[in-house]
This record gives C-alpha cells, sequence and structure tokens, in this order.
C-alpha cells in the first residue's frame, strides 16, 4: 500500500486519469461478483448495473478534472517563475561585480539611447499638436533661378490664390509682428502674430478661453482684438478668466483680449519656419490680420507665411498644381518673364527636416553605443554562463531538465535587462535635460520634449530585445554544451568550444570596428568645429553689447507716415548712449550678423540694361544708425561710411560688402555708382554707393558670404533695430544705463534679446557644439566598452589557456615569447576590427559630409589618426592579461 | 435522492471517514461504505466519484496514483489536514442533527 510510484504530477491527462480510474473500479467490483460466484459476463453486467450510468459520470469527471489541470499548470507556473525569480535575485547578489558591471554598461547603452529618442521622437516623430496634423501645408513660393525657394507671399498672391484653393478646406496667412506689452506690469517684447481669420480654424486648435477672431474683426475700422497664448496669461494675468475683455495696451494701442489658447499652443514658432521671417521662438499674442484694396494688389512685398488644411482625400500634389494652374495664368496676363510656382511642404517636414540629418547621425551613433554595450554584456554573460557550467551539470544530474536550465538563464538575463533598462530610463531622464540644456534655440519643438509613450514603448522593446538576446545566447549555450560531460571534466582544462571562442571575438571585433566609426565621426566633427571657430566673422564681437527694440507700429506698417518718428527715436538714443561714461560707440543695425534673420531684396544698378526678370542682382539690406561699422569694427575697404551728415534730406546713400562689389562689379570699383533698391520699403529712389567694406557672415559662420546693401536709418526707416554698444570694460555693466535711456525717450519701450555680441557668436554654433560634445561623449563611452570588452576576451583567453601557457615555459618559452603570444591575440582582433572600422567609416561618410565645414568626410589624416589611436589604446587593454600570463607559474599549472 | 443536500452531505462524511485510517482508492472506499451502511446509502456507486473529485477540489481529500497489493495501478486518497478537521467537525453536527430527528420521530409516534 505504501510503494507510491506515480505521483499525480506526472498524469497531467484528465482522460486517462478519470478513465483509469473508473476502469479500476469496474474490474474490482466485476471481480468482487465474480468471486460471489456469477459467469464473469454476469459479473461485468452486475457490476455496471451497480455503478450507474458509466458514460455520463465519465464525462463529468473529466470536464472537472480539465478545468483543475488547468488551474494547477497555471499554478505551477507562478510558482516556477516565483522560484526562477528568487534564485535569479541571489545568483546576480552572489556575483555583484558582475552584475554592477553589466548594470552599468546596459544603463549607459540604454540610457544614452532612449535620452536621443526622446529627442528625436519630440522634434520629428511625435505628431505636432493640432487637428489632423499630417493634412497641414504650408504655401510657399518657389522660384528656379536666383530667387530660391520657401519664399514667402506677397498679399496679393496670397489674395489671388485663394480662389484656386479648391482642394484645401481652408487657406491662412500669417505673419510676425512684434507687441511690447506695457499694461500690466513692466514693459515686455512678446513675439506675435497677425493671423487671417481662417487661421484658427486651419490649424484646428479652439481657444481655451473665449473666442478666435472671426471675419468682423478683420474689416477695416474694426475693433482691436487680440487672442493671447496660455503662457502669457499665467505670466501677466495669473490665469485669471476674468482677462477676456479685458483692455491691454499693446505698443501704443489698445486691444481687447478675446481669447486664450490651450497651453502648449505657440505656432508659428520661430524654430519650425525659415528665419527670414523673424518669428519669435514662441507666439503669444494673435492679432487680425486684414488687407486694404492696396495689399491686395501688392505682388512685390513677399512677408507672408501661408498654411492650407487639405480637404480629406486631397493629396498636396494635386492642390499644388491647382494653385499652380491659377499662379501661370496670373503670370501670363500680368508678369509673363517671372518665373515663380508654389511649393507645398508638409508642416511636419517644415519643422524637422533641416535637423533631420543631425538627428538620425545622433540616432545612428547611439545604436552603436547600444550595440558595444549589448556585446559587452553579452560577452560577460557567456564567460559567466561557462564558469557555471559544473553548477548546471550538477543540477541536470539532480533532475532539472534542459528547458528548465535555459528557463532560468533566460529569466537572470530578463532580469539583467529589465534592470538595466531601467537605471538606462531614469539616466535617459538626466541625460534628456543635459542635452536640451546644451540644445541650440533654433531647435524645433524642444521646449516640450519629454517622456511619452513612444520613448516608453522604445524603451520597452530594447528591453525585450536585448533580454531576449541574452536569453538566446545563453540558452544556445546550454544547448551545445554537455551537460553530464562537464561533471567528468575538470573545468580548468576545459579551453572552452572553439566556435563559442570565435563568437566572441566576432563581438570583440565589431564593438572596435563600431568605436572607431564613432571615434572618425566625432573627430571629424571636432576638426570642423575647430576650423568654424577660427572663421573670420568679419566683425569684432568683444565687449559689446547688444539689445532689440522694437517701437510700436500702430495700425498699419505705413513708413512715409511714422518712419520719420522712427529715425529721430533712434538717432537721439544713440547719441543719448554714445555720451555715456565707458561707452564707446554706439550703432544700431536691423539684422545682426550671425542670426540669420537677414532680409534680401532685388536692386537695379543704375546704367545698365534692365536685366530678365528673376536674373536680377539681389542683396541682403540692413538698416543702421549711428556708429555701426565702427562699433563692430567692420573693416572699411573703400569710400566711406554713414556719418551725422546723411539725413532724409541729403543725397540718399548706401554702403555695400565687398562680395556685391565682387559679384556685380568683378571686383572694380563700385564707389560712386548708383543702385536703385527694391526692397520691402525703399521708395525706388537712386542711391549712391559711398563706400564699401569687408563681408560679415550674416547667417552663420559656415555660409558663404552673400551680397549685402547697407542703408541708414535716417533714408529708409525701419521700426526694429538691435542696438550695439561698444563698452570699456564689462558690456553688461552698461545695461541700466541703457535701459535709462530707453526709458527716458519712451517709457512704454522695453528692451528685448539683451546679450553681448560674444554671446551672438557663441550661441550661432550652438547646434554645431552640441552634435560635437554629444558624439564625442558616445566615442568615448564606445570606445572604453570596446576596451573593457577586449580585456575581457583575453583576461579569459589568458585564464582558459593556463595549462597551455604552463607548458610552454615548461619546455622553455621565456616571459617575452609568451608575451608575444597574448599581444598578437589582442592585436590579430584590434587590427580586423580597425579595417573593418575604416572600411565602415568610409561607407558612412556620405552622412557626415554635409555638417562639416573645411574638412573631407574621407580626411585620410583623421582615419589614421583615429585608427593608430584605436590600436594603441586596445593594445594597451590587452598588456594588463598579457603581463599576467608571464608570470603564470608552470609547476603549478600543470598541476591543476 | 442522490444529489440531495442532506445525501450529499452523508456522503462526504462517510467518504472521509473511510479515509480516516489510511490511503484509501475508490473502490474500497466505495466498499466500505457498502458494508457498514449495509448498502443503504449508496444507491448508485458511480454517484461516489463526482463526491471524491469534488473532496478533492475543495483540499480535503488529496489524490496519488499507487500500486495495489496484488501490483495493479489504482489512484489512492489521503485525508488532509483540513479534511479531518472538517471530518471531526461534520461528525459532531451529524451525531447532535440525528440525535434531534431520533428523538421528534420517537416523540411523534410515542
Amino acid at each position: 500500500m505504501k510503494r507510491f510510484l506515480r505521483r499525480t504530477d506526472l498524469r497531467p491527462d484528465a482522460q486517462r486519469d478519470v478513465s483509469d480510474e473508473l476502469r479500476f473500479h469496474l474490474e474490482m467490483r466485476t471481480q468482487e461478483f465474480i468471486d460471489a460466484g456469477m459467469s464473469p459476463d454476469d459479473a461485468r453486467r452486475a457490476a455496471a448495473r451497480a455503478f450507474g450510468d458509466v458514460s455520463s459520470i465519465d464525462a463529468e469527471l473529466r470536464a472537472g478534472r480539465g478545468a483543475r489541470t488547468r488551474t494547477r499548470d497555471r499554478r505551477d507556473w507562478f510558482h516556477a517563475l516565483g522560484q526562477d525569480l528568487t534564485f535569479a535575485l541571489r545568483t546576480l547578489r552572489k556575483n555583484l561585480a558582475f552584475t554592477v558591471a553589466s548594470l552599468a554598461t546596459l544603463a549607459l547603452g540604454i540610457g544614452a539611447t532612449t535620452a536621443v529618442f526622446t529627442v528625436v521622437n519630440g522634434v520629428l516623430l511625435r505628431p505636432l499638436p493640432y487637428a489632423d496634423p499630417s493634412r497641414l501645408e504650408m504655401v510657399w513660393l518657389r522660384s528656379r533661378t536666383s530667387l530660391g525657394s520657401e519664399l514667402p507671399l506677397s498679399s496679393g498672391f496670397y489674395v489671388d490664390a485663394i480662389p484656386n484653393a479648391a482642394s484645401f478646406t481652408g487657406l491662412a496667412a500669417f505673419r510676425s509682428w512684434p507687441y511690447t506689452v506695457t499694461s500690466d506690469g513692466d514693459a515686455e517684447q512678446i513675439p506675435g502674430s497677425r493671423v487671417t481669420p481662417s487661421f484658427f480654424p486651419v490649424i484646428g486648435v479652439r481657444p481655451l478661453l473665449g473666442r478666435i477672431i472671426v471675419d468682423a474683426d478683420a474689416e477695416p475700422g474694426a475693433a482691436h482684438v487680440a487672442i493671447i497664448g496660455h503662457d502669457l496669461w499665467q505670466r501677466r494675468f495669473g490665469g485669471s478668466p476674468a482677462v477676456l475683455g479685458r483692455r491691454i495696451e499693446l505698443g501704443n494701442e489698445s486691444f481687447t483680449v478675446i481669447g486664450v489658447m490651450p497651453r502648449g499652443f505657440a505656432f508659428p514658432r520661430g524654430a519650425e519656419l525659415p528665419r527670414g521671417l523673424q518669428f519669435g521662438q514662441r507666439t503669444e499674442i494673435w492679432t487680425p490680420l486684414s488687407f486694404t484694396p492696396k495689399d491686395r494688389k501688392d505682388f512685390g512685398t513677399l512677408s507672408l507665411a501661408a498654411i492650407g488644411r487639405l480637404k480629406p482625400g486631397a493629396t498636396a500634389e494635386q492642390a499644388r498644381r491647382e494653385l499652380s494652374a491659377g499662379l501661370q495664368r496670373f503670370l501670363k496676363a500680368n508678369a509673363p518673364k517671372l518665373d515663380l510656382d508654389y511649393q507645398l511642404l508638409d508642416l511636419q517636414q517644415q519643422a524637422g527636416d533641416h535637423v533631420r540629418r543631425g538627428l538620425v547621425l545622433l540616432m545612428g551613433a547611439v545604436t552603436f553605443v547600444l550595440f558595444i554595450a549589448c556585446a559587452n554584456v553579452t560577452n560577460l554573460l557567456v564567460a559567466r554562463t561557462s564558469a557555471r557550467r559544473r553548477e548546471f551539470a550538477v543540477r541536470a544530474a539532480l533532475g532539472a531538465g534542459r528547458a528548465r536550465i535555459a528557463r532560468q538563464l533566460v529569466t537572470e538575463n530578463l532580469l539583467l535587462a529589465v534592470g538595466g533598462t531601467a537605471l538606462g530610463v531614469v539616466l535617459s531622464g538626466w541625460a534628456t535635460r543635459a542635452m536640451l540644456a546644451r540644445v541650440p534655440g533654433s531647435l524645433p519643438r524642444a521646449d516640450d520634449i519629454g517622456l511619452d509613450w513612444r520613448v516608453a514603448v522604445a524603451a520597452g522593446v530594447v528591453a525585450a530585445v536585448v533580454g531576449g538576446a541574452f536569453g538566446l545566447v545563453s540558452t544556445l549555450q546550454v544547448r551545445w554544451s554537455n551537460l553530464a560531460g562537464t561533471l567528468h571534466d575538470s573545468s580548468a582544462r576545459s579551453t572552452g568550444g572553439s566556435a563559442k571562442t570565435i563568437g566572441r571575438r566576432a563581438l570583440v571585433i565589431a564593438e572596435v570596428s563600431l568605436s572607431l566609426m564613432l571615434l572618425i565621426g566625432a573627430s571629424l566633427l571636432a576638426l570642423s568645429f575647430v576650423r568654424l571657430q577660427r572663421v573670420q566673422p568679419g566683425f569684432v564681437p568683444d565687449h559689446t553689447l547688444s539689445a532689440s527694440i522694437v517701437l510700436p507700429i500702430p495700425g498699419d506698417f505705413n513708413p512715409k507716415r511714422d518712419g520719420p518718428g522712427w529715425a529721430r527715436f533712434f538717432s537721439q538714443l544713440t547719441a543719448q548712449l554714445a555720451k555715456s561714461p565707458n561707452v564707446e560707440s554706439v550703432g544700431a543695425v536691423s539684422t545682426l550678423p550671425l542670426t540669420g534673420t537677414a532680409e534680401g531684396g532685388a536692386l537695379e544698378i543704375v546704367g545698365r540694361p534692365r536685366p530678365e526678370a528673376g536674373q536680377a542682382p539681389r542683396a541682403d539690406y540692413a538698416v543702421v544708425e549711428g556708429a555701426y561699422f565702427e562699433t563692430l569694427k567692420i573693416k572699411r575697404v573703400a569710400g566711406r561710411v554713414f556719418d551725422s551728415g546723411d539725413l532724409a534730406t541729403s543725397p540718399p546713400v548706401v554702403v555695400v560688402n565687398r562680395e556685391f562689389v565682387k559679384r556685380y562689379f568683378g571686383g572694380a570699383s563700385a564707389v560712386d555708382h548708383q543702385v536703385i533698391c527694391h526692397f520691402d520699403f525703399s521708395n525706388g529712389a537712386a542711391r549712391t554707393i559711398v563706400g564699401v567694406v569687408d563681408d560679415v557672415q550674416s547667417a552663420s559662420l559656415d555660409a558663404p558670404p552673400r551680397p549685402q546693401v547697407y542703408v541708414p536709418e535716417q533714408q529708409m526707416t525701419y521700426p526694429g533695430l538691435s542696438l550695439v554698444v561698444r563698452t570699456q570694460g564689462d558690456p553688461t555693466a552698461v545695461l541700466p544705463t541703457l535701459k535709462r535711456e530707453v526709458k527716458a525717450l519712451d517709457s512704454r519701450l522695453a528692451l528685448a534679446n539683451v546679450r553681448t555680441l560674444d554671446a551672438v557668436f557663441t550661441e550661432s554654433l550652438a547646434r554645431q557644439r552640441f552634435s560635437v560634445t554629444v558624439i564625442t561623449c558616445f566615442a568615448v563611452s564606445a570606445l572604453a566598452l570596446a576596451i573593457v570588452g577586449l580585456y575581457g576576451v583575453i583576461a579569459l583567453s589568458v585564464g582558459q589557456r593556463r595549462r597551455e601557457i604552463g607548458v610552454r615555459m615548461a619546455l622553455g618559452a621565456r616571459p617575452s615569447d609568451v608575451l608575444r603570444l597574448v599581444l598578437g591575440e589582442g592585436l590579430r582582433i584590434t587590427v580586423a576590427g580597425t579595417l573593418l572600422g575604416l572600411i565602415g567609416a568610409f561607407a558612412l561618410s556620405r552622412l557626415v559630409a554635409s555638417l562639416l565645414y573645411g574638412i573631407s568626410a574621407t580626411d585620410g589624416a583623421t582615419y589614421a589618426a583615429s585608427a593608430t589611436a584605436v590600436v594603441a589604446v586596445t593594445l594597451l587593454a590587452t598588456l594588463l592579461p598579457a603581463r599576467r600570463a608571464t608570470r603564470v607559474d608552470p609547476t603549478s599549472a600543470l598541476r591543476e | 435522492m442522490a444529489g440531495s443536500d442532506l445525501f450529499t452531505g452523508t456522503l462526504d462524511i462517510l467518504i472521509l471517514k473511510a479515509v480516516s485510517w489510511g490511503p484509501r482508492h475508490g473502490y474500497a472506499i466505495g466498499r466500505w461504505i457498502r458494508e457498514t451502511t449495509a448498502d443503504d446509502v449508496i444507491v448508485q456507486e458511480g454517484a461516489l466519484y463526482p463526491a471524491l473529485h469534488r473532496l478533492e477540489r475543495k483540499g480535503l481529500l488529496a489524490e496519488e496514483w499507487g500500486l495495489t497489493d496484488t501490483g495493479r495501478e489504482a489512484k489512492y486518497y489521503t485525508l488532509t489536514a483540513v479534511g479531518r478537521t472538517h471530518l471531526r467537525a461534520e461528525s459532531k453536527r451529524w451525531t447532535r442533527f440525528s440525535a434531534a430527528i431520533s428523538r421528534a420521530i420517537a416523540a411523534a409516534s410515542a
């Protein structure tokens, strides 16, 4: 009775369990009847009769049993999982050094990847926060000739395009319009936009409070209304709903607040749109944009951005063709030689395209780091699993199946992967903040980058893939190794399967090659950065403070009416400041160098034949006041610069730059020639070139110089200038004076963008500095990880070859021979990795080429230096285990 | 009669009692009940098995396959600790209950 050999665990088959039990009963009962004297047949029938309905009871039992088996299986599974987890945690704790090393490596790789992905997601992947953003298209003009692409529209073109926009549910125009808020607190310059009433319906965003701008608001003579952004509302109005209907002073005018936009809505954002349009980083005030009859006929002032929402089912190409057909009809009738067409750009593309390449490069680089980190941990795991062969063999001998051992390993490795990912995500939060702090303000949408579900999913996928890969490696290892054989085998004597060793080496070779590729990329970027910093910007930025002032524009932009006031203000301000203590000289300019906000226009050179349409000379123009050239120390090349004699009443003059002379006068003297400028608000007068100055980098340090025309403020009035003040000593020390003088002239004015020119210079390189810093960090981490990986492989190999080395030494090998043996092994790996890395870097050089300045993406010296550096440091990594190998004691090694 | 609460309760107690001296298989349990109650309780022997499985599911019995003295495979049922407690409580309740019924019947027939 006590000999229970089979346990229920071994009979999971519910059907057999039930039928066996019932059959046993019936057979025993039949035997009982036979023993009582019945014939076997009668006995069988009697037993069945006594039992009742066999088949229905069988079915009933079976149903109950099946459900129970399933629950039990589930319970067993969870129980085993619990066991696995507990055991895995204990094992990991026992091998603390291994665990810490793996977790740190994984956290580094995953943290960096997640951080970069967070930024990439925020800028490129995350949909824009507008209703159905994929159907929003920016509408620009494009010319195949000199004018270029992504040109703004004029009001005439915009009005003309509306009837042809059949594929759009609506078309809206908007333009930058900075405001100075003077009520409710200190005067503050706030980026604003004038928008057509169709703007908010097209974007598809409703106000948080109040209403949007309607057609009646844009009628001539309508009451001034404004919609404000969430931040502005919080900042200046304490988030009170009572702001609706309040009057706020914008410049010299009073506006009624009719709406508050929801948090995060700041379209148009400067970083998403072409820089020439001068939108602020976040728009916070929206006012109506309307067109006078004169505006409707204005085709020359290209200052409007336009956006449309495609109808469901309509394609961008179809919409473009319709717009284009209308434009061509119009041009044919009015300006047959004008080479213009419409260009549609998906808003998401518009917002992210110019940074896509840089971000993709970062993503690629960080993927390399992640791969190297994973390769390292894999190698550690493989080494450790080898070291645990005896443990597994013992467990196998005690009855654990291979599947069970494999599951144990997978559990351990998944635990590592999940732990590493968790740490990595925590690390990435910090790394993302650090990166965004260094990121240029021109990175679109950087102001609301954060972790979202896409990042979480990506991190999860990385964890699963990494964990799965580790698990697979260990499983394969268990499958390949002969567990039972291991017990007979002394682990010290087993040399490790050659397939496994090759695998480990291949991983390290890949690590070395990837880190070399990163190092080459980082070196190229760093060298190009150094070269960029050495570029002469054409001005001397030290000891100079700049601050922008925008004078209020009452109603429409009308230089004829308001211009003299603007000119008077700036000449008084610069004159007053020039007399202040510690100030050397003062000037002002409409577009600061290196800010990329230069505006351009066409011009005619008097005395030359009229050029073909679209072939006219073009130049950027800058309006200057005071001693601008002296303050920035821009070199005079010929003639004179402006002086106090160039007034509205004196003959119109301009100063041009060297590039202008080179391009339009072939280097001959341009002084005393006359030009007619067709700029935004020039009056068509012929202006005499009185002087030539050196080229100044207007857009960025790496851009080639562009023809430039300087006009005095007194002769071409402009309401928004940046002051530049050259000082003795610390430039920021004159800020109080600056503020006082501005207040003295007009108490409602505010200074914006107060910064030194040194800061302007530094900021203009922010994106390059960012790429260099991040990629260098990645390259250094990658190289460090690769060194650790190589060290691990060589150290393990030395450990495994102790006997062999002992034998060699016993047979007379000298320590130097042993050293050469081990170093040779390291060198083979390093050289293979370096060669692959050079090939890889060469293959990928096209990707970095566009990010470089003054250096070729296949610069031989950089490649050679990086390769040498990698070989040198990796050889150092093999030196340590090699030295240890020379100290192997032959007698003890042989006795093992 | 089979399936009524009274009968179910009775059969459960008898089964638990049958295994209270050690592991028994289903046939042996049924035979013991037949012999001790002189065939009065079990009308259909098949009804025993749903009861056994139910008690096993409730954790009052444990089951295990084993070999009989004659070398045949059979499923043995053992009383668990929970089952033993249950048996004790139920026996007490049953004794009180049947005593009460007996008194009532005695009074009625008097």
